[in-house]
């Protein structure tokens, strides 16, 4: 069992503090999504991790190992940092025996490999004429090379098709079913939610959220119901008495209202107007989405920043006493 | 072997040599640029030993290797190629993902860059001095077999040193583009405008200690062997430069 530990992680680029004291653990057997926006230093984290970059202060280990002291890490670590790094004028085949060979893998795996990104036809052209997806499919097939037990993607589904998006889901759902420890950067919140069971969430280099994906999306979203009916009111009045909030959201094109019910779970709602005898033609949960829990994180985190200036913005108004005691 | 040192015949050593030396072997502008060199340096000393206008009293081993001044220059390119493949697009974190003991991936890289370079150059000395010989026809002057081999290997080495002072600069500045718009203009006019006054500090520029070995006779203070040595200490320093900087910075 390999998890990756991040303890005390700091990174200053000149001036600029890239990751801030990042401590979080990444464990084996599930997928974790490594969420945040551009420049929240996801990168620089797994450019750490990999031993790429010297952190300012702080460890990254897998295994309880630095990455530099293990021999031959292709055997138990695989990462796509950027596609772009395998060398335009060389074959995808002959990149991966460049790396197969430093590493001493059996020049199988690089055929194996290859087969399974997909890229066995073409892997005799030279990489130069490979589309971004293509090249992503490479990067990917070099992380698993050595066949290792910890997988670190930054981005794997950029500019792949959806057939490459459905292949890679299922290949990191592989990945941590075996057993493997897989962490995988990406600001795509619909695809992470396909994958993920775990997220670590970076805001300005910081550690947001270090949570189940259930979890950070119950936590942050309220579960909603929605329900078509041709009598709006009786349900509205219904619902009101057991305290639930109804708001119509527009003329169903296919006959009756549509209503959302706020802070509401599906069963409770759908008990509830079979025992009143309502009519209805649609009764539907509407889980929240890990887009609207993100979101609403990032938006509470804007409103920390905007609460704790570090200066104030020399356009803001002088703040009154009585105005920051309500905060 | 005893003077060699462990970390050179370990196993990972030996797979990391593989490793760099097949990136070597499967980039078609790294090979070509080694055949450049033999192709140019025999070229321009048999179209040197054609020019029958030339003065008299030069020297005459080194009238056949007249074309090393410019073979030199496609062995640099090679030297920046090889080193500045890697800074390109990330191909650096790639290679030290796989190989994080950063002095053991420079080591490897330096030996491979180095014996390619050597072999090429072995090749371009004997290729020259045949190409040189043959063009001056009778002009040749009167230079003994010993003399003839030690040219040969000189130019050999003197190229894969060249190649390796390129290939150090290049991890020192992290970019091809930044080498070559240094080294090309130092070999193509200071060296030859400095050169021309010969007796002092000039002597001591990489390139011009280094040649000492390819001429029949020489009045400064490097022989052969010693002018190879002031090029070695200069390739030296640039590789030290280099191996600091790959393990210093972040990649």
């Amino acid at each position: 069992m390999t998890s990756i530990d991040v303890r005390d992680l700091t990174k200053d680029h000149g001036a600029t503090r890239a990751v801030d004291r990042l401590t979080f653990r990444v464990e084996p057997g599930r997928v974790t999504g490594f969420l945040g926006p551009n420049g929240a230093g996801k990168s620089t984290t797994m450019r750490l991790v990999l031993g790429l970059d010297r952190p300012t202060s702080g460890t990254a280990t897998l295994g309880g190992r630095a990455y530099a002291t293990l021999d031959e890490p292709l055997r138990h670590v695989g990462a796509l940092l950027d596609a772009r790094a395998a060398h335009g004028s060389r074959t995808a085949r002959d990149h991966l025996r460049v790396l197969a060979a430093s590493n001493r893998l059996p020049g199988r795996r690089v055929d194996e490999v290859l087969e399974e990104a997909g890229l066995a036809p073409v892997a005799r052209r030279r990489v130069r004429t490979y589309s971004l997806g293509m090249r992503q499919r490479l990067g990917i097939a070099a992380a698993l090379l050595g066949d290792p037990q910890v997988v670190l993607l930054d981005e794997p589904s950029n500019g792949l098709d959806p057939e490459g998006i459905i292949w890679v889901r299922q290949l990191l759902r592989r990945l941590a079913r075996e057993g493997r420890t897989v962490l995988v950067a990406s600001h795509l919140m619909n695809e992470t939610a396909s994958f993920a069971d775990h997220l670590v969430v970076l805001g300005r280099g910081r550690l947001l959220a270090d949570t189940a994906l259930e979890e950070f999306i119950h936590a942050r979203v309220d579960p909603r119901v929605r329900v078509r009916t041709e009598d709006g009111a009786d349900l509205r009045e219904l619902l009101a008495r057991h305290g639930y909030d109804a708001v119509e959201r527009e003329a169903a094109g296919d006959g009756g209202e549509r209503w959302i019910v706020r802070h509401a779970r599906v069963d409770d709602i759908g008990r509830l107007v079979s025992e009143a005898g309502l009519p209805v033609l649609e009764l539907a949960a509407q889980d929240g989405t890990l887009e609207q829990a993100y979101l609403d994180l990032t938006a509470t985190e804007t409103e920390f920043a905007a609460r704790h200036p570090v200066r104030p913005h020399p356009l803001a108004p002088p703040q009154s006493p009585t105005r920051s005691q309500e905060v | 072997m005893p003077f060699v040192p462990a970390a050179f015949v370990t196993a990972p050593f030996v797979s990391v040599l593989h490793s760099e030396w097949l990136k070597i072997r499967t980039l078609r502008s790294l090979v070509a640029g080694l055949g450049a060199a033999v192709l140019v340096t025999a070229a321009f000393s048999a179209l040197a030993g054609l020019d029958t206008s030339g003065d008299a009293d030069s020297d005459p081993l080194f009238s056949a290797f007249f074309g090393v001044s410019f073979g030199q220059i496609a062995m640099i390119a090679f030297g920046t190629q090889a080193m500045a493949s890697e800074f390109r697009g990330g191909a650096l974190r790639t290679s030290l993902a796989a190989v994080p003991r950063r002095g053991r991936w420079f080591a490897a890289k330096t030996v491979a860059v180095g014996v390619s370079a050597l072999v090429a150059g072995l090749l371009t000395g004997c290729a020259s001095l045949a190409a040189g010989r043959a063009a001056l026809g009778d002009r040749a002057g009167a230079t003994s077999w010993s003399e003839g081999l030690r040219a040969i290997v000189g130019c050999g080495v003197y190229l894969a040193l060249m190649a390796l002072f390129a290939a150090g600069l290049t991890a020192l500045l992290r970019s091809g583009v930044a080498t070559l718009s240094i080294l090309v203009p130092f070999l193509l006019l200071v060296s030859f405008v400095v050169g021309d006054m010969s007796g002092n500090v000039a002597d001591l520029l990489p390139d011009r200690a280094g040649q000492v070995v390819l001429h029949q006779t020489w009045d400064g203070m490097l022989g052969p062997w010693t002018g190879l040595g002031v090029t070695a200490v200069w390739t030296s320093a640039a590789l030290v430069a280099g191996t600091w900087s790959i393990r210093r910075r972040d990649a």
